[in-house]
């Protein structure tokens, strides 16, 4: 499934009878390879809450649906993804970010793709407020 | 081989760590005092009306010099820069403006900027220079702007930079130019219309 695919999607809770929110994004710990964080906004003019990915039960079709809607205790800082620049860990740029590709069940990160080819989830260093550093040898496949 | 800097265009280059976060700017460079190798670099803060940060980047510090971003391995890197420029001038200060001498005493011209390797190894090869009317003749009313290779050693006596052997027997009118000189690949030859 695609991070652009779940923007957008209403935010379910089991025993609710209306969406709780919807998604704003996915926070992605980049040393794990997996999505950490869901986050959500439940109204036009209420903030964001970051929810931890182990209260998701099921992402699609056309909802996520959530154990509980309860905001993660320690939510890590956001980075989003969706729009970073890339640079590699040799310090050139590498466009930015298109799309990331990831397993609903687990939350892993399959693919990054960017408007410079596909990077492998292996080659991710780190994610910050500048860029997404990934590993120089990746290969564009 | 990596690729060739003027050591101008560095300035205000992001310094990121390997986590992506940039923690700060490049303000000038530092080099060692045969002007051989780049020890360092001073730093400004991230913001736009942020000025000098008491900290500064050795050069140790340094995973990759890139196009688009001076790469750190963590903030953990950054020093005093007290401690960087305790003994070495940056090199606006120090190299900029210095004569450029052959080993026979031939003006070759004034040092613009220095032009380093980027990557890991941070090796000053060579200088942009405004050269004087008798190195380069040409009808240019304000001189011609070449690039000198460093050659195997150079120092820097006061303001005169003195070239060793040969390295100012050709010049180059570009950087792809020197990169080609400094990698020996033959073209370019001193004096080819720019």
């Amino acid at each position: 499934m695609l991070f652009t695919e779940v923007r957008g999607l209403p935010v379910l809770v089991p025993d609710g009878d209306g969406p709780v929110g919807t998604v704003t994004s996915l926070t992605v710990d980049v040393a794990a390879g997996a999505v950490s964080r869901l986050r959500l906004r439940r109204g036009r003019f209420r903030g964001e809450t970051a929810l931890p990915w182990e209260a998701v039960l099921s992402v699609g079709p056309g909802a996520v649906r959530v154990g509980s809607a309860e905001a993660a205790e320690s939510a890590p800082v956001h980075h989003e993804l969706l729009g970073h620049r890339v640079l590699t860990e040799n310090g050139t740029a590498r466009g930015t970010v298109l799309d990331v590709a990831f397993a609903p069940e687990t939350g892993r990160v399959l693919a990054v793709f960017t408007t410079r080819g596909e990077v492998p989830p292996d080659r991710l260093l780190g994610l910050g407020d500048h860029a997404l550093v990934v590993r120089t040898a990746w290969a564009v496949r | 081989m990596n690729e060739l800097m003027a050591a101008r265009s560095l300035t205000t280059r992001p310094v990121v760590t390997l986590g992506g976060d940039a923690v700060a700017h490049v303000k000038d460079t530092v080099c060692d005092a045969g002007a051989s190798r780049i020890t360092g670099f001073t730093l400004t803060g991230r913001g736009l009306l942020s000025g000098p940060l008491k900290e500064g980047l050795p050069w140790s510090s340094v995973y990759a010099l890139g196009h688009d971003a001076v790469m750190i391995r963590d903030r953990r890197g950054l020093v005093s820069a007290a401690v960087l420029t305790e003994r070495r001038q940056s090199l606006r200060a120090e190299v900029i403006g210095a004569r450029v001498l052959t080993e026979a005493g031939d003006e070759v011209g004034t040092v613009l900027d220095v032009v380093v390797e980027g990557g890991t190894g941070g090796r000053v090869v060579g200088f942009r220079v405004a050269a004087s009317r008798r190195f380069v003749p040409g009808q240019s009313r304000h001189g011609r702007r070449v690039y000198v290779p460093r050659g195997v050693s150079a120092t820097l006596a006061g303001r005169d930079l003195v070239l060793a052997g040969e390295a100012a027997a050709h010049v180059a009118d570009d950087l792809p130019g020197l990169t080609a000189l400094v990698a020996g690949v033959p073209g370019h030859p001193k004096g080819s219309p720019p």
